[in-house]
């Protein structure tokens, strides 16, 4: 079912959240391995802001690059339903 | 205003401890409409509502409250006491609010529930019983026409007469000389049939004379069949699907409107994946949440290497190949009010593209021999030949055209990068067309060493705006794109700093504006269409926010736009003085090497004699 979901995603799936941490490198760790333990693999953090008791961070998986095969243009009569 | 029979008796009811303020809105409204309304305290207990109810009998209760602990319940209550009471069959139960969905008013037993965003018109047409009309000239969009209007008469008129000077020079220079650009852009203004190639008729006579055009890389396109080592091929399959994906996309889809009261500043996003069918898709939302125009945006290679291939062609880099293919598919895939701009202003395919654009339909395109000479890579004396012919192809299909100055991104001052800008600005006015002045509005090295943004962001870039205006009256599309080095990566940040550049430009009520993404300034891979919308939906916010306010520079705006003025007429005398155009962008008077601006080297040496 999510993976049916995720086909119909555009381009990323982006995750926001803050992390208790004491550092920004740490935040950064945390927030990859979280996007990796989700079971995403092309990962990235697009923002890490450390301050105080952690990091505002936005991850980001790609789910399709530019030129791949797009499951949202093959699946067009599911209307998005996945 | 309705009669006696079709006037409505409304009950308002804010069931809610304290607010009412959503049904006090409503009642202005519901009045102005000709129905007669009672609206109830804040807090009154249900069964005192009821009792209002059996005593005024009116046609419509409308009751108001946000949805929080245990109120669905409390509405579902109340639903009940009403039935109880009798009453359900002779009244009609509305319910509205924050978080209130159709679907939960009648899961709770209402008739109709109205969420956050319903208009007091669509509660009025609920009222009335008539299906909801949306004001269709508040949705209705139709094409910009940005050029129109303005006159192109100089207001400076010393500035003028160098300008003047300054073109007849450069087309004296460029007289008689011509460049493997300009045969391709003649060759495909004469030879190419656009036509019979949207039927798939393949001219042979047509391939092999611009394959002769062409270096090796295009060359191999026309007379071997590859395409470019970075570049894929789309398969038929790929691109049926994405014909399914545009049908089925279209008829589900709307435009809106960014603009709150005025219709300026016009937004343009710009879009080049890197692929036709990410980049229709991006278009589509952009589009959809407000967009005005889209940006082609081409990788940087494409502009280095001598001539086009074809092909429906995808890769994964910055940019999105030109081919007659891409871009008529993408031509197609745009919604009728989106004005299109390809971009033609710093490769040596400059006046190629003109014409393959004007061909295809586009409705403007991008042309400027200073930046493109100085900061994107191409030999300026190449790029003077070609961007005449340029302009002409440009004159000839009826494209007005944004003179870009980002320049200013490399460290050039704004006098000389406009010095630059007003030049080919003049040589368009010179042969007939319809340029459009594009200073960089941003945070820029050269106010980062200067200190003229340490303040505040509003006005250095108002100063730019009124030196323009002191010198000619001609449309201002600031880009690109606004905002450009206060983003960073934070979509929250970027998204703010973008809508206030756009709040700044309505003020100084500019023709357009190119706007990024907010997360454009994250390099770890493309844009994506989340962050398109939520720039966009910033934008529009701020256009809100603001209204017919204005954002109001201080003082020394003026000043600075004198300054700029004075400067720039320096840098023209020194322009009209120097042996040729070229020289002066070789030597720097439009931006020297210490500066940042370096005299590209794709295509020197290739200018020859006709």
């Amino acid at each position: 079912m999510a993976q049916g979901v995720l086909s119909q995603v555009l381009d990323a799936l982006d995750l926001e959240t803050f992390l208790i941490c004491s550092s920004e490198e740490e935040g950064k760790e945390m927030a990859i391995r979280l996007m990796k333990t989700l079971g995403f693999h092309d990962v990235d953090l697009v923002f890490i802001q450390f301050a105080g008791p952690g990091a505002r961070v936005r991850a980001r998986a790609y789910i399709y690059r530019p030129g791949q095969d797009y499951a949202w243009v093959r699946n067009v009569n599911r209307e998005g339903k996945g | 205003m309705p009669n006696c029979l079709e006037r409505k008796k409304v009950l308002l009811v804010p069931l809610d401890p304290v607010h009412d303020i959503g049904l006090k809105m409503l009642r202005r409204g519901i009045e102005e409409a000709g129905h007669q309304t009672m609206l109830l305290p804040p807090d009154l207990p249900p069964e005192e509502i009821v009792s209002v109810i059996s005593r005024e009998s009116p046609d419509q209760v409308l009751v108001s409250r946000t949805l929080g602990y245990g109120v669905a319940e409390l509405l579902a209550r109340f639903v009940d006491l009403t039935d109880a009471a009798g009453l359900r069959d002779k009244t009609t139960l509305v319910v509205g609010g924050m978080a209130i969905r159709p679907e939960l008013a009648a899961e709770l037993g209402f008739d109709a529930g109205f969420g956050p965003g319903t208009s007091v018109d669509e509660v009025i047409a609920y009222i009335e019983g008539r299906p909801f009309q949306p004001d269709a000239a508040k949705v209705k969009k139709e094409k910009a026409q940005l050029t129109a209007g303005y006159t192109y008469e100089y207001r400076h008129p010393a500035i003028g007469k160098l300008l003047d000077k300054i073109v007849d020079g450069i087309l004296e220079w460029t007289e008689g000389k011509t460049s493997l650009g300009i045969k391709r852009a003649r060759l495909r203004d004469e030879a190419w049939d656009v036509e019979m190639w949207r039927q798939g008729k393949i001219d042979d006579r047509f391939s092999e004379a611009y394959a002769a055009l062409c270096d090796p890389v295009a060359e191999a396109y026309y007379r071997k069949g590859e395409v470019h080592p970075k570049t894929r091929r789309q398969s038929k399959e790929e691109i049926a699907r994405l014909e399914d994906y545009l049908t089925s996309v279209e008829k589900r889809m709307t435009v809106r409107r960014l603009q709150h009261q005025e219709r300026q500043p016009r937004v343009f996003i710009q879009y080049g994946t890197g692929c036709p069918f990410m980049d229709i898709a991006h278009i589509k939302v952009c589009e959809a949440w407000g967009a005005d125009g889209v940006v082609h945006f081409d990788p940087s290679w494409g502009a280095r290497t001598e001539g086009f291939i074809g092909d429906f062609l995808t890769h994964q880099e910055d940019g999105s190949v030109i081919t007659p293919e891409n871009l008529a598919w993408i031509k197609a895939a745009l919604e009728p009010s989106t004005l299109w701009q390809v971009r033609a202003h710093r490769g040596v395919n400059t006046p190629e593209t003109v014409v393959l654009a004007g061909k295809l339909g586009a409705d403007l395109t991008k042309i400027n021999i200073a930046y493109g000479a100085l900061a994107a890579g191409t030999d300026p004396a190449r790029l003077t030949v070609d961007g005449v012919e340029a302009i002409r192809m440009a004159v000839k299909y009826n494209l007005p055209f944004d003179v870009v100055t980002n320049e200013e991104l490399a460290g050039v001052p704004a006098h000389k990068a406009f010095a630059g800008m007003l030049i080919v600005a003049a040589l368009a006015r010179r042969l007939g067309g319809r340029p459009m002045l594009q200073p960089l509005f941003a945070f820029s090295p050269e106010v980062m060493v200067s200190g003229q943004m340490g303040d505040n962001y509003v006005d250095f870039n108002a100063a730019k705006i009124e030196a323009l205006r002191a010198i000619i009256d001609a449309p201002i599309w600031p880009g690109a794109p606004i905002g450009f080095l206060t983003q960073t990566e934070d979509r929250v940040q970027s998204s703010m700093t973008t809508a206030l550049h756009a709040a700044l430009a309505a003020s100084l009520q500019v023709d357009a504006i190119s706007i990024a993404s907010s997360d454009e300034a994250y390099s770890g891979g493309p844009i994506v269409a989340a962050s398109r919308v939520d720039t966009l939906r910033a934008v529009a916010e701020g256009f809100r926010f603001f209204g017919e306010g204005r954002v109001e520079p201080t003082k020394q705006a003026g000043p600075w736009a004198r300054e700029i003025v004075e400067k720039i007429e320096a840098v023209l005398r020194a322009v009209a003085d120097a042996p040729s155009f070229p020289e002066a962008l070789y030597t720097g008077l439009l931006g020297s090497k210490e500066e940042g601006a370096y005299p590209g080297r794709g295509g020197r040496g290739t200018v020859t004699t006709e």
